[in-house]
């Protein structure tokens, strides 16, 4: 009995020594940082952090001294840890990493490899996987992390929603977490992507709160296409259309619109459903042969023509005209990107290594090379599903009278 | 029964005289008021009628000798024990008519409200039943009330409270069994099961532990209860109580032991399960599909009025990682500029909500609602304004405490208002990781606990299929056809 008793007191005492009150904090001890920026400088990386400030972002009546809900330090050095410590001498509280949203690369480290800085994040135990990776197109990453936006307090937020929003509406951006971009890049089969951020319009004024007291901000943040990457370095990037090609191709499309011209006009569609497959056949000379399969739904949304929708024949007209729309542009795309960037973003080879891994194994080490000239071609299937609350085009029906 | 203590042979005649007897019995009772010695001529005797004033009402058995006077005329005056025999059995109409012998017997007799007979020369007395003590009638049990389901609560008389049972439960088999405890008050206590379905082992440990049980004095069903449970210390009550007459019948037809006290209106119930708790009568009085809802919705409660305090102050003080951002946002923000640390701010809230609680619960109802008011407009508003609480930590303690308001037993609220301060102390300290452990420590303790020799944690802690009908949910009773809630 008397065993247990100094058993279970010693346990006691090593449960409190074992663990104990180290790590505590308290929430008003912490600079929670929304964001982080990176850009390169000679004496290594400059390294901007948005935190909140949590008096005036979190307050029940928003701010009440009129100074802003974040605030932008920047610290210069070595390595990224070092940069952080330096920060703490403008900050007056502990930088708390776990809650970024967005972590934005200045372009010119992008194009010098990223793969330091993931090191840091992905080794660091207080940062999640699951924040935005961000190619700030043209500017350095800071410059992004110093505008005010409006709609949400906290910019960084901002730009994490836009980013959802624009993805699963848009289908022109990326939506790349720490996590994916990691396993795209130590695949062997493909290459990585980012989402691109630039300026728009005033840059001088983004920085103030004068920003948001114009109707039309002088400053906002816009999605500029998507980030080629060749490894980890940044080799070029995508327009609007090209990017949306390659969210079809890696079946990231959730709805987006488009519009192809028929009869002396144009019609718009809304894209509901978008799933793509990619096949692979061997030639005579055991070469593989690669083929997207694309299979969507449609909805008619504008009829800005005088078709007669009235008859089956015009609605499989236009399905007819989607569908070729949809082939010449992906295989033009594809083709780009195979010419220009010589990057497999698509992950054919990922695709090939998982069909043939035998063959895979003779083309793992040039597959850089084979994928400029291996042969892909695409085919697509369109439902048209809706035309719409009404059968005949406007302009049809003037016409008529 | 305790020795008498007065030096009493028992088996010593009572006197012949009845200047003797009346002497003797004021010698016994002290110049008590209350007790009146009445002498009266019955045919060829004199008489004492002796009886204690508002306990005893001798009304009918003076109405009765007097009725009968010719009768008496007719006595034998050589025989008083036979005269005695004829009157118990020709004239008294009351229901209940003993003899009495020795003088201790006598006196239970008058305390217990009844009235004895003299007659001079006898040896014997009679001791006849007239009780009529008075007492509040049957009201709503106010301790646990009930939208649909019987209204009646229990009484202090012990008898009326036996009757209510027996009332609902019209069997023979229903059995009582009465004992004195309490060496100084003799109160009345009685235990009462079902004949054929109650547990004799349980009964007979149970009758073990309460002619064990050395008390001075009972005056409430309590006093009882820390001499019959199984551990003296630990937050959970062993012993269940309630004030409703419904669910005595219902722990009795499940083979539960009922214990009642002469003189409260809470009657114990043995052997009580941790499920037990969790249940209400009306559970089986309103459709199963929303009993059971509502019973899930008790666990939920019992677990939030256990960890919300501590819990918060883990996440915000070590996990601020598990924190959903925006949360984050609006938690930071009220936090700016609370001087204490999140464990003191939970501490002094609890503390606030406790001293209003336990203010309002001793307070006469008119001044308790403006307890309540002050309250309110202290913790809720002030507080809040003068930057000393966070509006979270409001949110907390006032959803801690009204979950922990949904408990229908109020025993099992007050373990759970002991181990939340542990639990906050805990969480203030080792974080999640502490709570885990203590949960732990907590659910071994759960299962150690007995009552009565049976498990605490029976129909968890051994499992036990069939009774989980009843348990987190309550099927319909047409699942139940044989399951007798034995556990």
């Amino acid at each position: 009995m008397w065993g247990k008793k100094v058993g279970s007191i010693l346990l006691l005492i090593s449960l409190t020594l074992l663990s104990g009150c180290w790590s505590r904090k308290e929430l008003n001890e912490l600079a929670i940082v929304m964001a982080l920026g990176i850009d390169s400088v000679p004496e290594g990386y400059e390294v901007s952090a948005q935190v909140m400030n949590s008096s005036e972002a979190g307050g029940p009546s928003g701010g009440s001294s009129g100074s802003l809900p974040v605030i932008t330090y920047k610290a210069v050095g070595k390595t990224l840890p070092d940069a952080l410590q330096r920060m703490l001498s403008t900050t007056p509280r502990i930088l708390y990493l776990s809650h970024i949203r967005v972590l934005v690369f200045g372009e010119e480290v992008a194009r010098e490899g990223v793969s330091d800085v993931l090191d840091f994040i992905n080794r660091n135990h207080q940062l999640r996987t699951d924040f935005f990776l961000l190619v700030a197109k043209n500017s350095k990453a800071s410059e992004i992390l110093e505008v005010i936006t409006p709609f949400e307090h906290i910019p960084a937020n901002s730009l994490y929603s836009s980013i959802l929003v624009a993805h699963k509406n848009w289908a022109a951006t990326g939506k790349v977490t720490l996590q994916q971009f990691i396993i795209e890049l130590e695949r062997g089969g493909s290459n990585p992507v980012m989402s691109g951020v630039q300026l728009k319009d005033d840059v001088s004024e983004g920085g103030s709160i004068k920003n948001l007291q114009t109707i039309t901000p002088k400053s906002l943040i816009q999605h500029a296409g998507i980030a080629v990457f060749q490894k980890d370095r940044l080799v070029g990037w995508l327009g609007e259309a090209s990017s949306k090609s390659l969210n079809y191709v890696l079946n990231e499309v959730n709805s987006t619109t488009g519009n192809v011209t028929c009869e002396g006009g144009t019609v718009a569609f809304l894209i509901t459903k978008a799933d793509s497959s990619i096949d692979i056949k061997l030639n005579p000379e055991n070469e593989p042969e690669f083929t997207l399969n694309l299979k969507t739904e449609a909805n008619l949304t504008a009829i800005q023509s005088t078709i007669d929708l009235s008859k089956t024949s015009s609605i499989e007209n236009i399905r007819s005209r989607i569908e070729k729309k949809f082939i010449v542009n992906i295989k033009r795309d594809i083709k780009e990107v195979q010419e220009k960037y010589g990057s497999d973003i698509f992950g054919f080879g990922e695709a090939l290594h998982r069909q043939y891994p035998d063959i895979w194994r003779s083309y793992r080490k040039r597959w850089e090379d084979r994928f400029r000239t291996v042969k892909i071609s695409v085919r697509t299937s369109v439902t048209i599903r809706r035309i719409g609350s009404v059968i005949q085009p406007q302009k049809r029906e003037l016409e008529l009278k | 029964m305790p020795e008498p203590k007065q030096a009493d042979k028992p088996l010593k005649k009572l006197p012949d005289s009845l200047a003797l007897f009346v002497e003797d019995m004021k010698i016994r009772f002290g110049e008590s008021t209350d007790i009146i010695y009445r002498l009266i001529t019955l045919g060829p005797f004199t008489a004492a009628i002796i009886f204690i004033e508002g306990l005893g009402d001798p009304q009918l058995v003076i109405q009765a000798i007097h009725r009968d006077l010719f009768l008496f005329e007719q006595l034998d005056p050589h025989q008083p024990e036979e005269s005695l025999n004829i009157l118990k059995e020709r004239t008294l109409t009351s229901g209940k008519v003993g003899e009495a012998r020795t003088y201790s017997e006598i006196e239970a007799e008058i305390l217990s409200g009844n009235t004895i007979i003299y007659i001079e020369g006898a040896a014997i007395t009679l001791s006849v039943g007239t009780e009529t003590l008075k007492q509040r009638g049957v009201e709503e049990a106010s301790s646990q009330s009930v939208v649909r389901g019987p209204r009646e609560g229990f009484t202090e008389s012990l008898r009326e409270n036996t009757a209510l049972v027996r009332r609902r439960i019209q069997n023979p088999k229903l059995r009582i069994e009465q004992r004195k405890l309490g060496e100084q008050t003799q109160t009345a206590v009685a235990v009462m099961y079902m004949e054929g379905i109650v547990d004799m082992q349980v009964l007979e440990e149970l009758r073990r532990r309460l002619d064990a049980a050395k008390l001075d004095s009972v005056l409430e069903s309590n006093y009882i209860e820390e001499m019959i449970q199984d551990k003296r210390y630990s937050p959970f009550p062993t012993v269940y109580n309630t004030e409703r007459p419904d669910v005595i019948a219902s722990a009795l037809l499940e083979g539960r032991i009922a214990i009642f006290v002469e003189g409260t209106p809470f009657v114990l119930v043995v052997p009580a399960l941790l499920v037990q708790f969790f249940q209400s009568s009306e559970d089986y009085y309103q459709r199963s599909d929303f009993a059971s809802l509502v019973r899930l919705l008790r666990y939920f409660c019992f677990g939030l009025a256990l960890l919300t305090p501590s819990f918060y102050i883990a996440i915000t003080t070590f996990h601020q990682e598990m924190i959903p951002t925006t949360l984050l946002i609006s938690l930071i923000g009220q936090r700016e500029g609370i001087p204490f640390p999140a464990f003191l701010e939970a501490f002094i809230m609890e503390i606030t909500f406790e001293i209003l609680r336990e203010a309002g619960v001793r307070l006469p109802k008119s001044i308790g609602q403006s307890v309540s008011i002050v309250g309110t407009l202290v913790i809720g508003q002030a507080a809040v304004d003068a930057g000393l609480v966070s509006a979270a930590m409001v949110i907390v303690v006032s959803i801690t405490a009204i979950a922990n308001f949904s408990l229908p037993a109020f025993n099992v609220g007050i373990s759970v208002r002991m181990l939340r301060f542990v639990l906050m102390a805990i969480a203030a300290s080792f974080g999640l990781y502490g709570i885990m452990i203590a949960m732990i420590i907590l659910a071994l303790h759960l299962c150690s606990l007995e009552s009565i020799g049976i498990p605490y944690m029976t129909s968890f802690a051994p499992l036990r299929w069939q009774s989980q009908k009843d348990t987190f949910v309550r099927l319909s009773r047409r699942t139940m056809k044989k399951y007798f809630g034995r556990n």
